[in-house]
């Protein structure tokens, strides 16, 4: 599989507005519609334009949609402490009418926004002076149904639900509901189930927080709903385990129905080997057979019917297993990496450092490594393979481990539902590949 | 569904989460602050907020060679550069690992050397616990004023520290000598230094901390209100203060107070308490119980006078022991 540039959005000089730090990129069901959601609080939909699907040499273009202000910073004044307006995950609704919909959160309140579009309006009213006021009715004398005439397209975004004060810790995830009628928001702690329509009530479904704080060594760090299962939905610990629920069991989930756990290798501990076993993400298939979760230095595909340990497992970066005391010492260890399935469920992408991203190819037992950068963003490039060297003589071309920038990092990934296309977000652009048609 | 949801725990906005019982008074290791290390002949980078984030990875090797291509930053020359260097050169042949095997897990026949590399005698295994552990404890204490900490993080770091504990005690270290300094010391110093907190306005002087003062200038993005110190200035600036204590809120302070008391009045175990060579007493102390609303609703300002008093007389009693 070869993958070409396709296009960046994004500031193109190197000093990075802090608002401007992409912090999640997602794709609609259907694919033509791709959010992204930053530090700033702000979401960016981009379309994609059907008009030219027809050539085979030249898919659509991803142009901007819609931009809006989701979230604003807030004062929690009774803590004296800021609430975040960063953006930490957008969902999409499937669609249901005109209007699109989608879940956008901060650390603290989920907000419901609809986006639609307004391409006419009504004109031929003969109630209104020019200036708008009204005009005296005893000087009307007919009838007049205004028309609706075309005008430029415009997209509008509301909020239609803020789902606030339901969390006391830093919100990670939130996962809509198979039946379209409910989703979950997890945070460190505890994991609330919500309706849709009802903003002022949600039930907790999962509640980890001991009675005595200092008890406290595992958070929660990811949760979802499974995409067919209605009843079934998983989350992830920061202690590397995986615990998939079922809510017909009972109300209340603490008791999980599977546990899925790898044991150690023995020979890889070290002091960090929790903080490297930590899950960043989780991601069910399309089919919802697999999982796949993300920890630090590699992606595990689970069986939903196996729990003693992964089916599929792939190194992401293990040159950096020698490195991570450094890592350590300069927070990178603690970064969050998020994962991807392909629309088939054939491929898994993730994230890497250097601006690198990895694919993995689960059939063929192929993987590569990517870049995205401004030097390989000329139109349909070829994105060339790159080769980390970890030891011994540096070929032409590879790039050595101490050489990687660690600055930059691909966190979030996101692929097309049906077609390969993949946006890559870098520190503050939105890299979107596309694969070579011949 | 709604039927099997009908009995599930229910809340209403604002959040009723039914408060929790209190943490039972601390016991044996009773409270900790803990402090940066004497570090001795260790040098660990201490990162202040000019710093750039992150860090460029050196081998001894680039050190040497005194080139450093930079993309990081400034590359900090330690000691410790040799041992990341002699762990790359032992690290096997990654590549092979990497395109032979993607997809099988990490079961290499290479990584069994590793297990003489960790053998606790080993002296660069001491000297690389020695150096995460008062990177742990570096990081534990640093805090940004206004922002709250990331639970994730701080537990990942606890449970380190935590590991390190084990198995410096199962070494048979005496953890006093390790070259940590143990609790009294940083305690008294820390609360010498919190007299001034009694008095509101020298609340502001006060938030830079005791030594290191890893003093939490607010982000970019905090506003300028955090400046000055807003109604529960005193709670939030005694925690700044004693930022060696972590991340304590008003809440959690209460809390504190409450275990000083009893513990004083039922026995003259406190300074032993707290001096116990059991070690770090990670205690409740690392982050805030936020659920917990014992003087919330009583308003910032009570919450506030009533901090002052017991302040006032949680000094008196330190002073005199």
């Amino acid at each position: 599989m070869q993958w070409c540039f396709s296009q960046v959005k994004g500031a193109i000089d190197d000093d990075v507005a802090e608002a401007d730090i992409i912090s999640t990129v997602e794709f609609n069901h259907t694919g033509e519609l791709l959010a992204t959601g930053d530090k700033g609080g702000r979401v960016v939909i981009f379309q994609q334009e059907v008009e030219n699907k027809n050539l085979p040499q030249f898919r659509s273009e991803y142009n901007v949609y819609s931009t809006f202000q989701s979230h604003e910073p807030e004062f929690d004044y009774l803590k004296s402490l800021e609430i975040e307006e960063k953006i930490n995950k957008i969902r999409w609704l499937p669609q249901k009418n005109a209007a699109q919909f989608l879940l956008s959160t901060n650390d603290k309140t989920i907000k419901l926004w609809k986006i639609s579009e307004r391409d006419k309006r009504p004109e031929g009213y003969n109630l209104k002076e020019e200036d708008g006021r009204y005009r005296d009715p005893n000087t009307i004398t007919a009838l007049r149904v205004p028309i609706l005439i075309p005008m430029d397209l415009m997209v509008e975004a509301s909020p239609r639900r803020v789902f606030s004060n339901a969390h006391t810790y830093h919100i990670n995830s939130v996962s809509v509901n198979s039946d379209n009628e409910t989703y979950l928001s997890a945070d460190d702690l505890r994991i609330n189930l919500w309706n849709l329509e009802i903003t002022d009530r949600s039930f907790n479904i999962v509640d980890i927080k001991p009675a005595n704080m200092e008890e406290l060594t595992e958070v929660i760090t990811a949760a979802e709903f499974h995409p067919l299962q209605c009843n079934t939905f998983v989350y992830s610990s920061s202690k590397g385990t995986i615990r998939l629920c079922d809510m017909r069991v009972s109300a209340l989930c603490d008791k999980h129905s599977k546990l899925f756990e790898e044991p150690e290798n023995p020979s890889n501990r070290s002091f960090f080997s929790e903080i490297i076993s930590s899950i960043s993400d989780v991601k069910f298939s399309h089919n919802g057979r697999y999982m796949m979760t993300r920890d630090y230095l590699s992606v595990k595909i689970w069986d939903l019917n196996m729990e003693n340990r992964p089916v599929e497992t792939y190194q992401v970066h293990e040159y950096l297993r020698s490195k991570l005391c450094s890592l350590y010492e300069n927070d990178c260890i603690f970064d969050k990496f998020e994962c991807c399935w392909n629309g088939n469920d054939s491929v898994v992408m993730t994230g890497s450092y250097n601006n690198f991203f990895r694919m993995f190819e689960r059939g063929q037992r192929r993987d590569a490594t990517l870049e995205a950068s401004r030097e390989n963003s000329k139109p349909l490039q070829v994105l060339k393979p790159r080769k980390v060297c970890t030891g011994g003589k540096r070929k032409k071309d590879e790039i050595s481990v101490d050489s990687l920038d660690f600055n930059k990092k691909i966190l979030h990934t996101a692929w097309h539902p049906q077609d390969n296309i993949i946006a890559v977000a870098t520190t503050n652009n939105l890299y979107i590949f596309q694969d070579k048609v011949n | 569904m709604s039927e099997s949801i009908s009995s599930a725990r229910e809340s209403r906005c604002p959040a009723v989460h039914s408060p929790k019982l209190r943490p039972s008074p601390a016991t044996g290791d009773g409270l900790h602050i803990p402090h940066t290390p004497d570090l001795g002949s260790i040098e660990a980078p201490r990162r202040n907020e000019k710093e750039p984030r992150t860090r460029r990875i050196c081998t001894a090797h680039e050190e040497c060679q005194g080139h450093v291509r930079s993309m990081l930053g400034r590359g900090v020359k330690r000691k410790w550069s040799s041992l990341e260097g002699a762990e790359a050169e032992q690290l096997p042949d990654a590549t092979a690992t990497e395109d032979k095997r993607p997809d099988t897990a990490l079961e290499d026949s290479e990584e069994e050397d590793r297990g003489d590399r960790w053998s606790r005698t080993d002296t660069s295994h001491l000297q690389q616990r020695q150096l995460v552990l008062s990177l742990c404890l570096e990081k534990l204490q640093h805090y940004q004023a206004g922002v709250e900490l990331s639970l994730r993080r701080s537990v990942l770091l606890i449970n380190t520290l935590r590991q390190i504990q084990e198995e410096m005690r199962s070494d048979g270290t005496d953890v006093r000598l390790s070259g940590v300094s143990p609790d009294t010391r940083l305690l008294r110093d820390d609360f010498r230094e919190d007299e001034s907190v009694t008095c509101p306005g020298c609340t502001e002087g006060d938030a830079e901390g005791p030594s290191p003062p890893p003093s939490p200038e607010p982000t970019n993005t905090a506003p300028t209100d955090l400046q000055k110190p807003p109604p529960n200035a005193v709670g939030h600036t005694f925690s700044d203060a004693g930022s060696a204590m972590g991340y304590l809120s008003d809440l959690a302070l209460d809390d504190i107070f409450e275990d000083i008391d009893t513990s004083m009045y039922e026995t003259s175990e406190l300074p032993s308490a707290w001096a116990a060579s059991s070690l770090w007493p990670v205690s409740v102390s690392f982050w805030p119980d936020d659920d917990m609303k014992p003087r919330s609703s009583a308003g910032s300002l009570q919450s506030c006078l009533l901090d002052l008093n017991e302040l006032d007389h949680i000094m008196e009693i330190l002073v005199k022991s």
